[in-house]
């Protein structure tokens, strides 16, 4: 036996409380590897989706106006050299049905009319189950699998075309699109139909709005010129690359978040592993000075516990690596089965596992380091004659703990691919910053809160509760780390809460900022707004009707031109019925807008392009008309353009008579004040229903957006709930600690009189108050770290600061149950020790 | 005979609140090699103050204290720890085994401490097992022996490097008449036989009577030395009568 063979016998002789820090450490190191392994599922699903969408197709030739390309066009594009397959798509929004009948359900769906033949030879779409389309079976249907399972409906089943034509039969599901691809477009809510069937089905055309086309081998220029010489239509081109983009650009945040959660986890590991190697040392104090008074040095001290973090470590994040597998696979069957993100099959990435077995292992090592210089700095004078008080005041002992569990997430988080599309990286510091300080935070407070927090476990228990209270104070540095692992996974589940509740209330304020009245009508297709005014300002209850036509243009400011939407809006109505944040004097930009030959942009286009109110913007038509606009504001947000920047607005009579605008597919409803709203949805509703649209509501659009962000704040505090787990698993080794530390005082306890329940009493109050204690400052961390959020990023968070204190409160209500829990074990241990052998006891 | 030990003006001061205690005051000693030295007080008299500075385990605030030609008052820490390793053995009275460790690991630590094994020095280690009785318990664990035994072993560990000094602070303070005999006798053995040089602290006349030479210590200095010699009946009365002349 060796010298070093100390630092095993000493995990080992706690076999209980090693198998609960490893595992601890197992779980963080779960959490960061499965949350890796679903990122690069994510990261993959965006390159499979692009790919997919496109099949072998090698550019989208797009029109630029929302009416698409003319047959001319469209035949122009086909004949073009060096095309090898053209296969044209045709859209618009459709209103379907099942049977009539007690189960009737009514869905809207974003259809796509193709050529069968022509997507057989791109090899597209990617079905999940099924056949694909037949150009001899001219009413077959294509379905988002992931939406039709949603609503129960699968191959062989009939879909109803509302607004069709009466004669058209009804359409037949014969295949499930794979969630990725086209499958992917409008969330899952798609169908794939003949374009014949699609242009028979309906008195107005559907616009051919792009051409797939594959090119021949080496002759992409000779496509791309012969593009610009033979249209007279504006277009863009598009690429795999450029829908790569745009799938990326839409889950962003998913990965890095998803990171940052298994971050929290790890530091909530951290904590633990730091307070068991600092619970050991107590312990072994004793001991340590024996080791030192017979020659062991400060070095070999060290050695010996820094020994016992590496093994912790190494085993933990061993057995981290197989649970994170487990966890990853979870997290990606949740996300694809919520449609929360596009991910694919799991694939496990060996320097996904590689890095989360490093970081796992580096936290482990520096959370031992602290204890370690700690116990080769006691002199063995000290050590032989311990006080039983802590040594060094509280921020001492604490601060090297806060300095190196941030250095560890900084490096972490430096070391974290970014191109898997991480959060801004100064944020999410300064956001696990508050979160680590918040933790740490709590052995500073732990004093006034637990005699806070106690008083009412004193008046309702006596003394157990008065003395649960009180064994509090005795190792505040211990106790306030055992609390900081649970109070930072709380903070995470606070945080999640908050931002939820304050991105719903932003998304609110956005959708009522940009549909005046709260109402809406979409149609399936562009159509005359000369033709619909009457129609629709003839709704019964509605005060105004306005339509809201839409058209791409190139805006050029300061010489730099770039593709931008541009709605025209009546400046009455939205300034009257709407609550559009305007950065400016918001009566005069609407005079402005009325007098003519003002915009406002959105706050996304003025960040990008540097333009501020007063400037001018060059708006142009491609080879069509244009103009020169004053910006009269800046607007937080604006109506959806399809560049998802937010649309420049003019005014409804500048689209008109400047860009000659005479199409719209929505129609802002204002009703009468003395409408009830229930009534005016049913008679808007109606009306959608003649003219073959949808009727739309400020309630529903804002509920859609919440639904998913629930979703994927669902699956998030799901992780933050497994880092609530590890900080359970500390409360439970300080008060196992603690008990061992007082058997004489309890069996004292005991011989004065108080039972088994009383004693197992005082230990769980003693963890309760722990438990609330973290969960409060957990309330005001998470809180603060939301916050933080908002003021970094707002206009993402329009609305502010949205608490929702019922949440707060329940977790600052688990907080309390988990710790109670916790500490049933430890109270079982105090109350079941036999009082005589007890009275003897040497501490 | 060599002086094995020597302290020289030593002075020990503890910072308390605003002041300072001087819990030792120019206390000046030596000890010939192979000599038996017991330091004798009362509690709060310095003696484990002065054991402490002498085995290295504490700096003194000003004086020298030199082991085996060695000055270690002026060492830094490792310095320290590594002439305690190479001279000095120490008994305590609590707490004197790794509870981890085997008895037979227990007596060979100096031996782990200096990087090699247990098995390396096994012959030594089972001559030291043999000299305090423990041969059947090598491989037992601490918490299976009573205190006695316990205590034994640690002499045995203590001795496991032959040390120049073998320290013993209140060695029998925590046992029973006979047991505390039984590790007084195995002291006087290990001197008698082995030639080690002991320095004893206790506050019992009992176990002062076994040494050759007494320090009677009071408020931190050296108020008498009473010369016993080498007596194997280990007589405490001689002891006692000068102690009551001294009013102690």
């Amino acid at each position: 036996m060796r010298f070093s063979a100390i630092a095993w016998r000493s995990l080992t002789a706690r076999p209980a409380r090693t198998l609960l820090t490893g595992f601890g450490v197992a779980l963080g190191v779960a959490l960061v590897a499965g949350t890796l392994l679903a990122a690069d599922a994510a990261t993959r699903a965006v390159s499979l989706a692009a790919e997919e969408l496109y099949g072998q197709a090698d550019l989208r030739v797009r029109a630029f106006e929302a009416d698409g390309f003319s047959a001319e066009s469209v035949a122009q594009i086909n004949a073009l050299p060096g095309v090898a397959i053209a296969a044209p798509l045709a859209e618009r929004r459709l209103t379907l049905s099942t049977q009539p009948g007690p189960d009737e359900a009514v869905f809207t769906l974003a259809a796509i009319g193709v050529d069968p033949a022509a997507e057989a030879a791109l090899e597209r779409p990617t079905l999940a189950s099924g056949s694909p389309l037949s150009a001899d079976r001219p009413n077959d249907a294509l379905v988002g699998a992931g939406w039709a399972a949603g609503y129960g409906l699968g191959i062989g089943d009939e879909l109803l075309l509302d607004g069709a034509k009466l004669d058209m039969p009804p359409l037949t599901i014969v295949g499930l699109l794979a969630d990725t691809g086209v499958g992917a477009e409008n969330g899952g809510a798609v169908i794939l139909l003949a374009g014949e069937t699609l242009n028979a089905a309906f008195f107005l055309p559907s616009p051919v709005t792009a051409v797939d086309l594959a090119v021949e081998e080496g002759r992409m220029d000779e496509v791309q010129s012969g593009l610009d010489r033979s249209l007279t239509e504006p277009f863009t081109v598009e690429t795999v690359a450029d829908a790569e983009a745009a799938f990326g650009r839409a889950q962003a945040g998913f990965s890095g978040i998803a990171f940052l959660l298994g971050l929290v986890a790890l530091s909530a590991a951290a904590f633990l592993v730091a307070n068991t190697l600092t619970m050991t040392l107590t312990e072994r104090t004793r001991e340590i000075g024996l080791l030192r008074a017979a020659g062991a040095t400060a070095g070999q001290i060290r050695g010996l516990v820094l020994r016992q973090g590496l093994a912790l470590g190494v085993v933990g994040s061993l057995l981290g690596l197989p649970l994170g597998v487990g966890v990853g696979a979870v997290l990606v069957t949740a996300v694809a089965s919520q449609r929360a993100a596009l991910v694919t099959d799991l694939r496990v990435d060996p320097l996904s596992l590689l890095f989360a077995f490093g970081l796992g292992l580096a936290v482990t090592v520096v959370a031992g380091a602290v204890p370690a210089f700690e116990a080769a700095r006691v002199s063995p004078l000290e050590a032989l004659h311990p006080s039983g008080r802590p040594s060094g005041r509280l921020w001492s002992r604490l601060r090297w703990i806060v300095v190196l569990e941030l250095a560890v997430v900084a490096a972490g988080f430096l070391l974290y691919p970014l191109d898997r599309g991480a959060p801004p990286v100064a944020a999410t510091l300064l956001a696990v910053g508050l979160l680590v300080g918040g933790a740490v935070a709590t052995g500073f407070v732990l004093d006034p809160l637990g005699r806070l927090v106690g008083a009412p476990f004193e008046r309702l228990f006596g003394a157990t509760g008065l003395l649960g209270r009180a064994n509090l104070g005795r190792d505040r540095a211990r106790t306030g780390m055992s609390v900081a692992a649970l109070t930072i996974a709380l903070a995470a589940v606070v945080t999640l809460a908050t931002t939820a509740a304050s991105a719903r209330g932003t998304a609110d304020r956005w959708v009522s900022s940009i549909l005046p009245g709260g109402h809406a009508i979409r149609l399936t297709v562009p159509s005359s707004m000369d033709a619909l005014q009457q129609t629709i300002s003839e709704t019964p209850g509605t005060k105004s009707a306005t339509p809201v036509p839409q058209f791409n243009v190139v805006a050029t400011v300061a010489g730099e031109g770039s593709e931008a939407a541009v709605a025209g809006i009546d400046p009455s109505i939205w300034q009257d019925e709407g609550t559009l944040i305007i950065d400016a004097d918001r009566a005069g930009a609407f005079e402005a807008l009325r007098g003519g030959g003002a915009v406002l942009v959105p706050e996304s286009f003025a960040n990008r392009t540097g333009v501020a109110t007063g400037d001018l913007v060059h708006l142009a038509i491609p080879s069509g008309p244009e103009g020169d606009f004053t910006v009269a504001g800046v607007v937080a947000y604006s109506v959806p353009g399809r560049n998802g920047e937010g649309s420049l607005l003019v005014s409804l009579s500048d689209a008109r008579t400047i860009f000659g605008a005479e199409l719209a597919t929505t129609w802002a409803m204002v009703p009468q004040p003395e409408v009830g709203d229930d009534a005016y949805v049913q008679l808007v509703a109606d009306k959608a229903t003649q003219l073959a649209g949808e009727a739309l509501t400020a309630e529903q659009l804002a509920d859609q957006l919440a639904r998913s962000l629930d979703r994927l704040l669902g699956l998030f505090d799901a992780l933050a709930l497994l880092a609530v787990v590890i900080g359970g698993f500390g409360i439970v080794n300080t008060l196992t600690l603690g008990v061992a530390e007082r058997t004489r005082e309890i069996a004292v306890l005991r011989a004065h009189g108080m039972t088994v329940g009383q004693v197992e009493g005082m230990v769980v109050t003693e963890a309760a108050i722990m438990g609330t204690v973290g969960g409060i400052v957990a309330a005001a961390a998470g809180v603060a770290v939301t916050g933080l959020l908002v003021t970094l990023a707002p206009r993402d968070f329009a609305a502010g600061l949205v608490v929702p204190w019922p949440m707060v409160l329940a977790v600052i209500l688990l907080g309390l149950a988990v710790a109670s829990i916790a500490g049933l074990y430890p109270a079982r241990l105090a109350g079941n020790r036999p009082v005589l052998a007890s009275l003897k006891h040497f501490e | 005979m060599t002086v094995i030990l020597e302290a020289r003006d030593l002075v020990k001061r503890y910072p308390v609140g605003d002041g300072e205690v001087e819990a030792l005051s120019g206390v000046s000693l030596a000890v010939e090699r192979g000599e038996f030295l017991a330091i004798m007080g009362a509690s709060g008299s310095g003696k484990s103050t002065l054991l402490h500075l002498l085995g290295g385990l504490d700096r003194p605030s000003t004086g020298e204290v030199v082991i085996d030609g060695v000055d270690i008052s002026t060492l830094n820490d490792e310095q320290a720890t590594l002439t305690r390793r190479d001279k000095t053995g120490f008994v305590f009275q609590f707490f004197n085994l790794i509870p981890l460790l085997s008895v037979r690991e227990n007596v060979a630590l100096p031996f782990l401490i200096g990087g090699g094994s247990a098995g390396e020095h096994a012959e030594r280690v089972n001559q030291l097992l043999d000299m305090v009785g423990l041969t059947g318990k090598a491989d037992n664990a601490p918490d299976q022996l009573s205190a006695g035994e316990q205590q034994r072993v640690a002499l045995a560990r203590a001795l496991a490097t032959e040390p120049a000094l073998l320290l013993a602070d209140e060695p029998t303070g925590n046992l029973d008449y006979t047991t505390g005999g039984e590790i007084l006798d195995l002291l006087w053995h290990s001197c008698v036989q082995l030639g080690q040089t002991i320095v004893l602290v206790t506050h019992e006349a009992r176990a002062a009577a076994y040494a050759d030479r007494v320090l009677v210590v009071r408020d931190g200095a050296i108020l008498d030395e009473i010369a016993l010699g080498r007596r194997p009946d280990h007589d405490p009365g001689q002891l006692l009568a000068r102690l009551a002349t001294l009013g102690l």
